[in-house]
C-alpha cells in the first residue's frame, strides 16, 4: 500500500548540491539565482546552471523552487521581470517570496506559483488568509509555529503548508532581525546576515549587583524533526523543508537520504516503527550540526532550545570526495573534498540502500601514479566498487583520521 | 508636523498635559501588556488612560504591534474585545493576521500599518495601502529607509507617512525567553532588563528586554533625527514619532520636546542629545549602503557565464596534464583545438591543444557531458579555472 507522505524539500546551494540532493531522494529543491535571495555567500546559480539544474531535477521527477525572498528595493524590482520571464520559460515549479512588492510584480509579469517565505513570519490563520487573498498558494510557516498549529492553519486556510523539519534556526522571528545592518553594515534581510546571534555576550542585568554573565544566549540549537514525522503526516503538512543552502555536499546528501529513506519507509508501511530509526538519527549526527532540538514543533521553544556554546566543528565524519566517474571493473574517479589516506576507512553512501565501508587497495593520481594520501582539489582513482555511481558521496571518519596521525 | 508619542502611565499623561495645547498636532499611542511589545501598562491602566484622553480630547491610537502565534492570537482578540475601540482614532498593526482580522471584523476602524520590517519598495507599499483601502490611516515606515526614499514614497502615496525620529532602534525580536534562564532568581519577573556586550563585536551595551512576548534587543545607539524635521516636512513626511519609553526619557525630556514641537525652543536648546546615556545616531537617514558588500562575497570569475562554456578544471598535475569536468557534449573537428581559460584570479589564457584524452589516457575525438577529460598542462592554470571553447573553434 502506498501511504501519503509530505514532499521532502532540500536545499541546493549549488548545481552540484542540487544533483546530490535529488539523487539522494529529495522530492523538491530550493535554490537561488545570483540576485534576489538571502544567501549571498552561497554559490547560487547562474542562468546557465539554472537551466541545467531545472532540467536535471525535472528529468528525475523533482520540483524546483526559486527563492526571491530578499526584501527587495525599488531598483531590484525593475530588474525582476526579466528574471521572472526566464524562470517561467524554464518552467520552475514555484517562487519563494517574502515581500508584497515582489508578489505584485510576479502577478503582473508571469503566472508562476507563489510560495510565501518564512521571512514573512506567517504565524496564524488570519495571516494565512491575508496571504491567500494576495495570491499565495503555499506558506512556509515561521519556525515558531507548532505542528498542531500548522495543521489548524492548513485546515482553515486551505493553503499548502510547508514547515522546516531540519537545520539551523534564526533565534529571531525571521525578517525581524537587523543586527547585521546596524553593527556590520550588511543587510541581513538581503543576504548579508553576519550571524551576530552566534556570538558570546556578557550580560549585565539592570538594577543588580551581580557580576556579568557570559553566554551564547541568542544562539539556537539546530532543528531535528525526524522523530516527529508521524505528527507532520497526521497534520497534513504538505512539504518538509530542510535548511542549509550554505552547507556542505555531505549535508545535502545525508539529509536528503535520511529523510527520504524514512518517508519511503512510511510510504510502504504506514508507520515509522523501524529498527532503522536509530540509524537514521545516528546518520543525522554525522553531519555538521549544533546540538539538536525539536524547537517549537511540539511546544514553544524553551531554554533547552538555546545552544549556549561557541560554534565548533567536532564532527565525527567529513566528506572525503564525490564520485565523478565509474569505470566498470577498473576504477572510480573521485573529486577529493578533504584529504584521505590509502588505509583510511572510508564509507560510500549509495543513493538507495545501506551505507557500506570502502577499503582501498590502491590510491592513484588521475595519471595512474600510486600515492598514499590524496589532496583536496584533486581527482584520484580508487578501486571500482559495484553499484557505486556518479555523485555518490564518499565520507571518512575523522576520529580514525586523527588516530592515524598520532 | 504631527507628533506621535507613547504614553504609558497617568503620571506621564500629566506631564504631557502640562505642556499640551492646541498649537500643535499630536497623536498619543496607548497600549497594554497583552497587545504591545514592551509597554508595562496593564489593561486596567489602559482604560484609565483612555478616559483621560477622552476628557482632554486628545486623539489616541491603540497599539497592537506584537506578532501573534495562533494560540496567542485568540488571547489577543479576547483582550481586544474588552477595549472600547470606538474611543480610538485608529489601531497600529504589524502582524498580517491582525491586519486581516481588523479589516474583516472592524471595517470602520482605521488602521495604521507598521511596515518597519522590510517593505523597502514602492510597489509593496502601494499594495499594502490598496489592500486596506479607505481603512488605511497611514503607513509607518522603516528607519532603514534613507531620506531620498522617504521623499519619493511620500510623494507617491496618498496616505500620510510616519517615521520614528527619536528613541531606541529595535534590532531583534524573538518569542523565546532568553534572559530568564540566565537569572534564575528573577526568572518569574514579568519584565527583565539587561545589557549585552560581545568581544566579537566592537559595539557594547545592547539594551535587552524580556517580557511575556519574548526577548527584544536594541541598538547600542539611539535614533535622533530631530534636527531634520524641516527637511522631513518639506518631503511631506507629516508624522514623526518619539519613543520615550526607556531610560527615563519621558520623565526627563517630554517637557522640552513638546516646547520644541510648539516652536517655543529650538532644536539646539534640547538637552536630550547631550544628557542621554547612550550615543545618538541618524541611522540610515542620510544613506543606506548595507548591500554594497554583497558583490565582494563571491568570486564571479569562477562562475560560468556564456554559451561557449566547456567545463571546470578539477585537477592539475604539474608539467603533465590538466583534468576537466566537461559540461557539454563535444566533438573535436580539427587537429588544433582552441580554448579560453579563466583562472580564479582572473587571468585569461588562450591555449591550443594537441590532444584530448579520457581518464583512461586514450586519445579521444569526442566527449560527453559530465565526463572527465585530460588536456596538456599549461602554466598558471589551477583548480576551479573555468574553461571556454574559443569562439573560433
Amino acid at each position: 500500500m502506498n501511504h501519503w507522505t509530505p514532499e521532502l524539500l532540500s536545499p541546493a546551494g549549488s548545481l552540484e548540491k542540487l544533483k546530490i540532493a535529488v539523487l539522494y531522494g529529495a522530492n523538491a529543491v530550493y535554490l537561488g539565482g545570483q540576485k534576489f535571495g538571502l544567501r549571498q555567500a552561497s554559490d547560487n546559480f547562474t542562468l546557465e546552471e539554472l537551466v541545467e539544474g531545472v532540467a536535471f531535477a525535472h528529468d528525475r521527477g523533482a520540483k524546483v523552487y526559486v527563492v526571491i525572498n530578499s526584501f527587495l528595493h525599488d531598483k531590484d524590482l525593475e530588474e525582476l521581470p526579466e528574471f521572472l520571464k526566464f524562470l517561467e520559460a524554464l518552467m520552475v515549479d514555484a517562487l519563494i517570496v517574502s515581500d508584497l512588492g515582489v508578489i505584485a510584480t510576479i502577478k503582473n509579469h508571469c503566472d508562476l506559483v507563489i510560495h510565501l517565505s518564512t521571512q514573512a513570519s506567517c504565524l496564524n490563520i488570519e495571516a494565512a488568509m491575508l496571504w491567500k487573498s494576495m495570491g499565495v498558494q503555499r506558506i512556509v510557516l515561521g519556525r515558531e509555529v507548532t505542528i498542531a498549529e500548522a495543521g489548524k492553519i492548513k485546515k482553515a486556510s486551505g493553503l499548502e503548508i510547508e514547515m522546516f523539519v531540519h537545520g539551523s534556526m534564526c533565534m529571531s522571528y525571521s525578517g525581524n532581525c537587523v543586527i547585521s545592518n546596524y553593527t556590520q553594515g550588511r543587510d541581513s534581510n538581503r543576504g548579508g546576515c553576519a550571524h551576530s546571534c552566534r556570538f558570546e555576550y556578557s550580560i549585565d542585568f539592570k538594577n543588580t549587583e551581580k557580576e556579568s554573565l557570559k553566554s551564547y544566549f541568542m544562539s539556537s540549537k539546530d532543528l531535528e524533526g525526524i522523530r516527529l514525522l508521524p505528527e507532520f503526516i497526521d497534520a497534513g503538512i504538505d512539504s518538509l523543508k530542510v535548511e542549509g543552502r550554505n552547507k556542505s555536499h555531505h549535508y545535502a546528501g545525508t539529509i536528503s537520504k535520511v529523510y527520504s529513506d524514512a518517508l519511503n519507509f512510511y510510504k510502504s508501511h504506514g508507520h515509522f516503527l523501524s529498527s532503522d530509526m536509530l540509524m537514521w538519527e545516528d546518520e543525522l549526527r554525522k553531519i555538521s550540526h549544533r546540538d539538536y532540538t525539536t524547537g517549537s514543533l511540539v511546544e514553544y521553544a524553551d531554554e533547552n532550545s538555546i545552544y549556549n556554546q561557541r560554534e565548533h566543528d567536532d564532527n565525527e565524519y567529513t566528506i572525503a570526495g564525490i564520485v565523478l566517474e565509474s569505470r566498470k571493473n577498473q576504477y572510480l574517479l573521485v573529486d577529493v573534498k578533504s584529504a584521505f589516506l590509502l588505509n583510511d576507512n572510508l564509507e560510500i553512501m549509495p543513493f538507495n540502500g545501506k551505507i557500506s565501508t570502502l577499503s582501498l587497495k590502491f590510491l592513484k593520481t588521475i595519471s595512474g601514479i600510486d600515492i598514499i594520501k590524496s589532496k583536496p582539489g584533486s581527482v584520484v582513482k580508487i578501486p571500482y566498487a559495484e553499484g557505486v555511481e556518479r555523485f555518490n558521496l564518499i565520507r571518512k571518519c575523522i576520529k580514525n583520521d586523527v588516530a592515524g596521525f598520532v | 508636523m504631527k507628533l506621535i508619542i507613547y504614553i504609558e502611565t497617568t503620571k506621564e499623561f500629566d506631564l504631557f498635559l502640562n505642556e499640551f495645547d492646541n498649537q500643535f498636532e499630536c497623536e498619543v499611542v496607548l497600549g497594554c501588556i497583552e497587545l504591545s511589545r514592551y509597554t508595562k501598562t496593564s489593561f486596567e491602566d489602559l482604560l484609565i488612560l483612555i478616559n483621560i484622553a477622552n476628557k482632554k480630547k486628545i486623539p489616541v491610537v491603540l497599539d497592537w504591534d506584537i506578532l501573534n502565534l495562533e494560540s496567542r492570537f485568540k488571547k489577543s482578540i479576547a483582550v481586544l474585545e474588552k477595549i472600547p475601540l470606538h474611543d480610538f482614532k485608529a489601531i497600529r498593526l504589524q502582524d498580517p493576521g491582525a491586519i486581516e482580522y481588523i479589516k474583516r471584523t472592524y471595517p470602520w476602524l482605521k488602521v495604521q500599518l507598521i511596515l518597519e520590517n522590510g517593505n523597502h519598495n514602492l510597489v509593496g507599499l502601494k499594495s499594502w495601502r490598496n489592500y486596506l483601502g479607505e481603512q488605511c490611516d497611514k503607513l509607518i515606515l522603516s528607519n532603514e529607509l534613507s531620506k531620498d526614499h522617504l521623499r519619493q514614497y511620500a510623494s507617491s502615496l496618498d496616505v500620510p507617512i510616519e517615521i520614528q525620529v527619536l528613541g531606541r532602534i529595535l534590532l531583534f525580536y524573538t518569542p523565546r525567553l532568553l534572559l530568564s534562564p540566565l537569572d534564575k532568581k528573577n526568572s518569574e519577573a514579568a519584565f527583565l532588563e539587561a545589557y549585552g556586550s560581545s568581544e566579537e563585536s566592537p559595539h557594547n551595551g545592547f539594551p535587552l528586554i524580556e517580557n511575556q512576548h519574548g526577548t527584544f534587543m536594541f541598538n547600542v545607539k539611539d535614533l535622533y533625527l530631530l534636527d531634520h524635521l524641516n527637511e522631513l516636512s518639506e518631503a511631506n513626511i507629516t508624522n514623526v514619532r518619539l519613543d520615550l519609553r526607556f531610560d527615563s526619557l519621558f520623565e526627563n525630556h517630554v517637557k522640552d520636546l513638546i516646547r520644541f514641537f510648539k516652536k517655543d525652543i529650538s532644536e539646539k536648546e534640547l538637552k536630550i542629545k547631550n544628557d542621554h546615556i547612550r550615543p545618538m545616531i541618524k541611522g540610515f537617514y542620510n544613506v543606506n549602503k548595507t548591500d554594497i558588500l554583497f558583490t565582494k562575497l563571491k568570486n564571479k570569475r569562477i562562475q560560468r557565464n556564456d554559451e561557449y562554456y566547456l567545463g571546470e578544471v578539477v585537477d592539475v598535475e604539474r608539467n603533465n596534464q590538466i583534468a576537466l569536468l566537461v559540461k557539454r557534449d563535444g566533438e573535436i573537428k580539427e587537429n588544433i583545438k582552441k580554448l579560453k581559460l579563466v583562472t580564479p584570479e582572473g587571468k585569461i589564457k588562450e591555449i591550443e591543444l594537441k590532444w584530448i584524452r579520457n581518464s583512461q589516457h586514450e586519445e579521444v575525438n569526442s566527449f560527453t557531458k559530465n565526463e572527465i577529460i585530460l588536456i596538456p598542462f599549461f602554466r598558471g592554470v589551477t583548480v576551479k579555472t573555468q574553461v571556454y571553447l574559443s569562439s573560433t573553434t
